[in-house]
């Protein structure tokens, strides 16, 4: 079985690339692997932890948005999320939703244009364990993601083009990673002069790539400001348009997890997330990266 | 076996792996266009014109030869000219749409039209104070207040419409002025703002809904790539109006909204026009910004009367045309005509 690869217009040659890696793992390991006993997967089923999820964090992020200004800009935005997420070794699913907000800046040429950003997400993920390649301590999962975010960003200085909304819905195919990085007994250690007492801890490592198959944005349309104000009618939207399978998004999640004894976790996150809507008039543009950290609550 | 060894490897050089995810799946760069941050006198210039180029909406009107002018002006840069020079070229080929809502904008400098200085001045408040509606007239929000011409007229001076107007002060002023023969509203000198506070004052002025003027707005890059006409209706007021004659004092330097207003008495049997043509400013304007930082804006709609004509962007004609007469600053020969108008 290959792994799944996504060509795309822009970006065939970093999806070959990703490709290639998946292949050659999946290659190597065709043949020889500790599955999961039919046993354990079903002891596994019945019991699927449950998790309540509160993240905080910190977001630095730029944008373009090619309708008002060809600037970039660049900022930092407080991040929180709440997700509930049913996890274990063969499926997982999980609802996110978030919120970010922050100020950012075009600062090129000594004029600091300031753009009051909020974006709320929704995510919902569903993956499977793909058994051919995973084993006790490296688990693959394969599936799929639907995210839809909203940025609500307001620039004064931009006079009447001060307002936009960006609605970017994408379906996403995913590809988890985790490994079992466990320390399997207490052990003593010594860091310097220092020595300690490390015990064993259930810890995971794991690596979540979304690739966008398809993508759609609901932006302002060609003239950017609203032909609604000169008739004095409220309709914001009401030049709007819908946009699908135009643009590209792609993000990534790389989770360090510590187990404690009492069924909760503690999770410290990067998450990295670009997409570009596409088109050449109002082509919109944004990256962000995130560094979070999050309580699990066990629920089960 | 190869299988083995290859959890191993990951399990060993776990942080090497991550450092070449990090590496491999965080670079936007190649995600995203080029960069087009530039000072370059050249491409803030073309940026500039091919933005008009694609979006203003009034060159058929206005009889303006934008590759002409793209030409004219072009010529005149030079790689390494300061950005003041740079401002002067770029603003005067904006001041070339003959629009005082197309602006270059820095963090030094604004370019301009000046359309209100294209012709006289016609409004001088103290001639109004002083011989008119005494120092004693009265403010509510944005107005300024008094009976005229033996306690017969209402006398409504609006200098702005950037304030949003409360309902408390239109109702105070109509109820003050229930009984009169007439209003006169003056909106000389009136540069514009918020097209809502239009329709807030008309709504006193219609016992029902009105469909004043069109509105459409560019909705491609070619020139008469436009979207369909919408229509921009008043709809009357639920608490206290005004049905008698009501006077609309303009100039040029009446403009923007106060253009629309005076746009929309043209289809109100009710209201009229003195005074000097308005100053034009009906397509509302955008706002964007240059690759190297500064900020613009040009009309990107065109408002239509009900004959669907574009025409009144050169200015809404009055339809008592008046001017002030300098030499006798004793009079307001507008006002006169208003007064006169209504008794």
């Amino acid at each position: 079985m290959k792994a799944i690869t996504l060509i795309h217009s822009h970006f065939q040659w970093m999806c070959t690339i990703l490709g290639v890696v998946f292949s050659v793992a999946i290659h190597t390991t065709g043949w020889a692997q500790n599955k999961p006993t039919d046993q354990e997967t079903e002891s596994h089923q019945k019991g699927r932890p449950e998790y309540i999820v509160i993240s905080a964090g910190y977001n630095a992020a730029s944008f373009r948005d090619f309708a008002t200004s060809p600037l970039f800009y660049s900022g930092s935005a407080v991040y929180t999320s709440l997700a509930h997420t049913d996890i274990d070794l063969v499926r997982e699913s999980s609802f996110t939703a978030s919120y970010s907000t922050g100020n950012f800046v075009a600062d090129f040429n000594e004029t600091d244009l300031k753009s009051k950003v909020h974006t709320f997400s929704l995510n919902f993920l569903e993956l499977f364990q793909l058994q051919s390649l995973s084993s006790s301590s490296f688990n693959i999962k394969l599936g799929g993601q639907f995210n839809s975010t909203m940025n609500i960003r307001n620039n004064e200085k931009l006079l009447n083009n001060s307002e936009g909304v960006d609605l970017i819905s994408t379906l996403f195919a995913s590809a988890k990673g985790t490994l079992d990085i466990s320390r399997k007994k207490t052990t003593e250690k010594k860091f310097l002069f220092i020595r300690y007492t490390a015990k064993k801890r259930v810890r995971k490592l794991s690596y979540t790539l979304n690739v966008g198959c398809i993508n759609s944005s609901y932006r302002n349309g060609f003239a950017y400001t609203s032909s609604s104000a000169p008739i004095n009618d409220d309709a914001f939207f009401s030049d709007y348009e819908f946009r699908i399978f135009r643009g590209f998004r792609i993000n990534s999640a790389l989770n360090y997890t510590l187990f404690m004894e009492n069924k909760n976790a503690i999770q410290f996150s990067y998450l990295w997330d670009a997409y570009r809507t596409g088109g050449h008039h109002d082509n919109f543009e944004m990256a962000a990266h995130t560094i979070k950290c999050s309580l699990l609550f066990g629920l089960k | 076996m190869f299988t083995l060894i290859w959890f191993e490897m990951i399990k060993r050089h776990y942080l090497v792996w991550i450092a070449l995810l990090l590496v491999g799946t965080s670079c936007e760069n190649l995600l995203f266009d080029e960069d087009l941050a530039s000072t370059s006198p050249h491409e803030n210039f073309d940026y500039l014109w091919k933005e008009c180029h694609e979006k203003y909406s009034y060159f058929e009107l206005k009889g303006i030869d934008w590759n002409e002018v793209k030409t004219e002006y072009r010529n005149q840069l030079y790689v390494g000219m300061s950005e003041d020079s740079l401002f002067n070229v770029m603003g005067a080929m904006l001041t070339e749409l003959k629009d005082d809502h197309a602006n270059l904008i820095s963090n030094f400098k604004t370019s301009f039209f000046g359309v209100e200085y294209q012709a006289q001045k016609n409004f001088d408040w103290r001639i109004i104070v002083d011989r008119y509606i005494n120092p004693n007239f009265l403010i509510s929000g944005s107005f300024s207040h008094n009976f005229i011409a033996g306690h017969q007229i209402g006398y409504i001076r609006l200098p702005t419409f950037s304030q949003q107007i409360n309902p408390e002060s239109l109702d105070y002023i109509l109820d003050r002025y229930r009984d009169t023969e007439g209003l006169i509203l003056d909106i000389r000198d009136n540069g514009g703002g918020a097209i809502a506070n239009v329709f807030t004052i008309l709504s006193r002025f219609v016992d029902t809904e009105q469909l004043v003027y069109y509105s459409r707005i560019k909705a491609g890059p070619e020139p008469n790539n436009f979207s369909p006409v919408k229509g921009a209706y008043v709809q009357p007021y639920s608490g206290i109006r005004y049905s008698k004659k009501v006077v609309v004092l303009t100039d040029r330097g009446t403009y923007s909204s106060g253009s629309l207003l005076a746009l929309a008495t043209k289809a109100l049997p009710n209201m009229s026009l003195i005074g000097d043509t308005t100053g034009g400013g009906l397509g509302i304007p955008n706002g964007g910004q240059l690759p190297n930082g500064w900020r613009y804006r040009f009309s990107i709609t065109q408002t239509l009367s009900l004959d669907q004509s574009e025409k009144f962007e050169r200015g809404v004609p009055a339809d008592l045309p008046v001017n002030l007469d300098w030499n006798d600053l004793t009079t307001d020969e507008i006002l006169e005509a208003a007064i006169k108008e209504i008794l």
